[in-house]
Parts: structure tokens; C-alpha cells; sequence
């Protein structure tokens, strides 16, 4: 049986603004994350991600609803859920101005790490950040203090790593490095982004927020299922494009037309329709059908949009 | 967990907060100088004032010639220590926007470890011009062993009473920052009316008013009242309503400004960045 680390119910927050207005950063928002799973929040700017993390990891309190984490109500032992959770919040929560080994030795001390230094040689060699310890974190390349913040959560060796946002801002291969050192540990991983490549590799359950509200949200492979109903095809032709857009336009069972440098790329409604398209495709010269992959982005902007 | 175990645990976590405060001061070395040569410039002038005043005229109530030195420097070292009432919220504030605030604040770690890391720091960051300066003053006017004991403890007492000032100012920095800056200007304005610098007499009837209303006034005047008398036990006798004051001070003020930033601190959170 699965065994539930966070669950959220009803959780809402409205932040109040300038002239009376308010505005409400999450909905009603009920959410279940088993232990060990790998959680992926996905939204456009300002859908709410930051808001649901920060209530999350206590840092905020909800206007109501409330949140189950790791067995404990976060409005009523807050101080029990600190010591089995981690915070990043982008590359951000060091401090720049003292070295790294200064910033996590100063971390290991605040959370009572016994035998720090050990944990911090063996963790930052592991990272490839040891021979730059010395140094100060404001010299430090971006990915290197992405680094250094993701040894400072791990130190601890918290049981759920919020992260919000942990790749912003990094290069491909430093990008790749952390999803693989995240995907093969054995913590549970509340994601936030907007980064879908990180959340497609890292997250097996994915949600998508948007106004507040999740509004759409399931492991992959559901969320694939729901892609494969729609079917994306590029369509190769060098005479006539504008008359076959013209009549594919006339046809209800495609959703979405758009013209491309040698061809055109139609979305169907449902596969069932694909048949349709060969006695229109034969009144032309077609040089390429080719089935295009939706990925979580092409989901996620549908969504959003 | 036993109680020493816990109690060395709130000393690790205090005394990590400071180090790293400390460390982070360090990092420029100029500010530290500047930060000691500061209140000397800002002393320069009533030294100069004074001493030309005192030339032509008798003397300000007690202080003369011969011991006005002892008020400026006094007026000094509670300078120096002044500080702290600005370094919390500067601290919080600069915590804030570098986002390690939420780091600390999500750690299983009481806030209360973090401002007394704080206190800690900046006591540290002084001592070495308060050091300086509090033993110029035993050179130019020794005391007996227990008026320096009382001397000292009623420094320890101020200080306190300064944390407590920056901590209310501190909760402002962290939930609502316009609020941080009016409660800045009063307190300027407080320590302006504190004879911090200038002699009580030197002011005009309507000033002495405003002072004799201002607390922070009594806790100053004291300490240079016990210096120069060098007797505790005639200044308590005779500066009664000094001594009411600063003992009320010294417990109320913490007390209301732990109490004001425990409501504020759970009412609004960390806000502005």
C-alpha cells in the first residue's frame, strides 16, 4: 500500500492588495503525493506554484484549508514537519557573501547535523563542488551555486524536498546532472516549474495549476493517454498548400491548422478521424505524413491556453 | 532530551547564527573601520563645542572641564552600542531580499536563536572600540570595583534594552517596511533628545521638557551620573527616579517588544520580496 506523505484539503490563499483588491493565489486546492514519489507542479507565471510550496514547507500560512504532511497538520505542528523537510527556492537561500563550506557548515549546525564535516566532504564530492568550498559562493558559476543549495537540502537528509524552480537558469548539462542526481534518490520530490523538460524527465505524477486551481493532474502515462487521443500530423507539400489548408480547414474533426515552411501541421480530435484525411490528401501532391509526439509542453500549453 | 543537551543545542544554533553574521561583516574589513570611526566624527563637534564653552563658562550641571571627557566618551560607547538597535532589522532586512530568511525560517529552528545570533554578533562586532573606549574613560576618571561592576552591568542592562528597540524595528523589516522607516525616525528622534551628546543644561527650558519625558535619557544619564559620583550606593539614593526608570525599562521594554513582534511576526509573516 501506498504510504501518503503529503495531502492537501481545501488549502486556499488570498493575498489582499493595494485598494481593497485581492487576489486568490490558490483554489480550493486538494492534492495527494505518496512517499517517494517524484511530484511535478506545472503552471504559467503567477498560476500559484510558489504560494502552494511555501504553505508546503510552513513558511506561510493558508487562508484556509489545510495540509497533512508527513502524518502532522501544518497549522498545528508546524516545528514537526521542519525537521523532515528541505527548501530550495531557485538557486537562491545562500548566502553569497561567506563560503560554501562557511554557508553549509552554518546549515548543519542549524539543523543539529552531527559529524558535519564528513557529510559535507562526502556530499559536495559528489556534486564536484569540493576543491571550490573555499571560496566565496559570490565567485561561484550559477550551476555551482545551484549545486552548493541542492548540498545544503540533502545534508540534512530530509524526507521531502520542496523545490521550487531548482534549474532556472542553468545550462543543459548541469540541468541533466541534478535531474539524474534528484531521479535516483530516495526522497520524495514536491517540483514546481515551468521548465517541462525537468518535470517530464524528474516527475512521475504531474499536476497542472492555473489561477489557483489544479486543473489538470495525473501520472504520466495518464497524461499521455489523454495526448494520444489527439493526433498531431505534419503534412509534407510543395503545390497547393494554401488550397488543402482551405479545405482541412472546412473539416470539424481537426482542431488547429498551421503553416509551415514545407508543409502543414493539423491536429485531429481523436485518431478515429485519421481515415477521413486520405481521400482529401489524395487530391494532392503529398510529399511526407509524419505523426508528430505530443509531449507534457504541448499538454501544458493547451491547458494554459 | 535532557536539559543540558537542549541547552547546548539553543548555544550551537545561537552561537552558528553569529559566527556566520560575524563572518559576513568581515567580509569587508572597511566597514568594520568605518562603523568604529563613524560615532568618533559624529563626537567631534560637542567636544569641541564643549570644550570652548567650558572655557568661558563654570560648568553644565555636574559636568566641567574636568570631567566632560567622561560624558563624551560615555556618549560614545552607548553610540557604539546604538547599533544594535539598527543592526536586526538591517540584518532581517538584507536576509530577506537574499531569500536565506525563508531558509532559516523553515529550518526547525526558533526565530528567537536567530535575533539572539543577532544580539551576539554585534556585541562581538563592538567590543573592540567599546573595549577601547570604556577603558580611556577608566584612565581619565577611575572607578572603585563596585561602581565599575554596577557600571557595567548597567551597560549590559542598555544593551538590552537597544536589542529589544531592534527588535521591534526588526519585525517591521521583515512584514511591513514602510512602518520600519517612521519607527526609524522616531527613534532618532528619541535618541536626539538623549543628551547623548550634549549636556542636559545646554538646552533651552521647552527641550528639557521633551527630554525629561524621554526614558532613554535616564538609562544614559545614570551611568554618567554613577561614573563621575563614583559611589553606587549615594547615586541610587539620590537619583531615585533614574533608578525607577531604568529598572522599569529594562523589563518592560524587551517584554512589550518580544510581545510586539511575536503578534506581528504571526499576523503578516515575511512580506516584499
Amino acid at each position: 500500500m501506498n504510504n501518503r506523505i503529503i495531502e492537501t484539503f481545501n488549502l486556499s490563499k488570498i493575498y489582499h492588495l493595494k485598494e481593497r483588491k485581492t487576489i486568490q493565489a490558490l483554489d480550493d486546492v486538494n492534492i495527494q503525493i505518496n512517499e517517494g514519489e517524484k511530484f511535478g507542479l506545472l503552471g504559467p507565471n503567477g498560476a500559484g506554484k510558489t504560494t502552494m510550496v511555501s504553505i508546503l514547507s510552513t513558511l506561510i500560512q493558508p487562508s484556509s484549508g489545510y495540509a497533512i504532511i508527513n502524518g502532522e497538520n501544518i497549522l498545528k505542528n508546524p516545528n514537526k514537519i521542519k525537521s523532515k523537510i528541505a527548501l530550495m527556492l531557485g538557486n537562491d537561500m545562500i548566502y553569497y557573501r561567506i563560503s560554501g563550506y562557511a554557508n553549509l557548515k552554518f546549515f548543519c549546525k542549524v539543523y543539529d547535523i552531527k559529524d558535519y564535516k564528513k557529510k559535507i566532504e562526502h556530499v559536495t564530492r559528489e556534486f564536484g563542488i569540493g576543491k571550490w568550498l573555499n571560496e566565496y559562493v559570490e565567485r561561484y558559476s550559477t550551476g555551482m551555486k545551484c549545486k552548493l543549495a541542492l548540498c545544503r537540502i540533502l545534508l540534512s537528509n530530509p524526507k521531502i524536498l520542496f523545490l521550487d524552480e531548482p534549474t532556472m537558469g542553468l545550462d543543459v548539462k548541469t540541468t541533466k546532472f541534478i535531474i539524474d542526481k534528484l531521479k535516483h534518490s530516495n526522497k520524495t520530490i514536491f517540483l514546481t516549474s515551468h521548465n517541462m523538460d525537468i518535470v517530464e524527465k524528474l516527475c512521475t505524477r504531474i499536476a497542472f495549476i492555473k489561477n489557483g486551481k489544479i486543473i489538470k493532474a495525473g501520472s504520466k502515462e495518464e497524461l499521455r493517454k489523454l495526448l494520444q487521443k489527439r493526433v498531431r500530423i505534419f503534412i509534407g507539400i510543395n503545390e497547393n498548400k494554401i488550397k488543402l489548408k482551405q479545405e482541412l480547414e472546412q473539416q470539424d474533426y481537426i482542431s488547429y491548422i498551421s503553416n509551415e515552411e514545407t508543409g502543414l501541421k493539423i491536429e485531429l480530435l481523436n485518431r478515429n478521424y485519421y481515415n477521413k484525411l486520405f481521400p482529401i490528401f489524395g487530391k494532392y501532391k503529398i510529399t511526407k505524413i509524419q505523426e508528430i509526439e505530443l509531449s507534457i509542453e504541448d499538454l501544458f500549453l493547451k491547458i494554459v491556453d | 532530551m535532557s536539559s543540558s543537551k537542549t541547552i547546548r543545542r539553543i548555544f550551537s544554533k545561537t552561537f552558528a547564527i553569529a559566527e556566520k553574521n560575524i563572518r559576513i561583516q568581515v567580509r569587508f574589513k572597511y566597514f568594520m573601520f568605518w562603523k568604529w570611526v563613524l560615532p568618533i566624527i559624529t563626537l567631534l563637534m560637542p567636544i569641541i563645542i564643549l570644550d570652548r564653552f567650558l572655557d568661558y563658562s563654570t560648568n553644565f550641571g555636574p559636568w566641567t572641564k574636568e570631567n566632560f571627557m567622561v560624558f563624551i566618551l560615555i556618549g560614545y560607547t552607548i553610540m557604539i552600542m546604538q547599533g544594535m538597535i539598527d543592526y536586526i532589522p538591517k540584518s532581517l532586512l538584507r536576509e530577506k531580499y537574499w531569500k536565506t530568511l525563508p531558509a532559516l525560517m523553515v529550518a526547525p529552528f526558533n526565530r528567537f536563536y536567530l535575533l539572539f545570533g543577532y544580539i551576539i554578533s554585534e556585541f562581538i562586532g563592538i567590543l573592540l572600540p567599546f573595549t577601547a573606549f570604556f577603558i580611556a574613560i577608566l584612565i581619565f576618571f577611575p572607578l572603585s570595583l563596585p561602581t565599575l561592576i554596577i557600571v557595567l552591568l548597567m551597560l549590559l542592562g542598555i544593551g538590552i534594552v537597544f536589542s529589544g528597540l531592534g527588535l521591534f524595528l526588526g519585525v517591521f523589516a521583515i512584514s511591513n517596511e514602510n512602518f520600519l522607516y517612521v519607527f526609524n525616525l522616531i527613534t532618532r528622534f528619541i535618541f536626539w533628545f538623549s543628551c547623548v551628546s550634549y549636556p542636559f543644561q545646554l538646552f533651552p527650558r521647552a527641550v528639557q521638557n521633551i527630554i525629561n519625558a524621554n526614558p532613554i535619557y535616564y538609562l544614559i544619564d545614570l551611568i554618567r551620573l554613577a561614573w563621575i559620583e563614583n559611589n553606587i550606593i549615594f547615586t541610587i539614593l539620590s537619583h531615585p527616579i533614574h533608578i525607577f526608570i531604568f529598572a522599569i525599562s529594562l523589563v518592560i521594554f524587551p517584554l512589550i517588544c518580544v510581545y510586539i513582534f511575536n503578534i506581528i511576526y504571526k499576523k503578516l509573516g515575511i512580506k516584499g520580496y
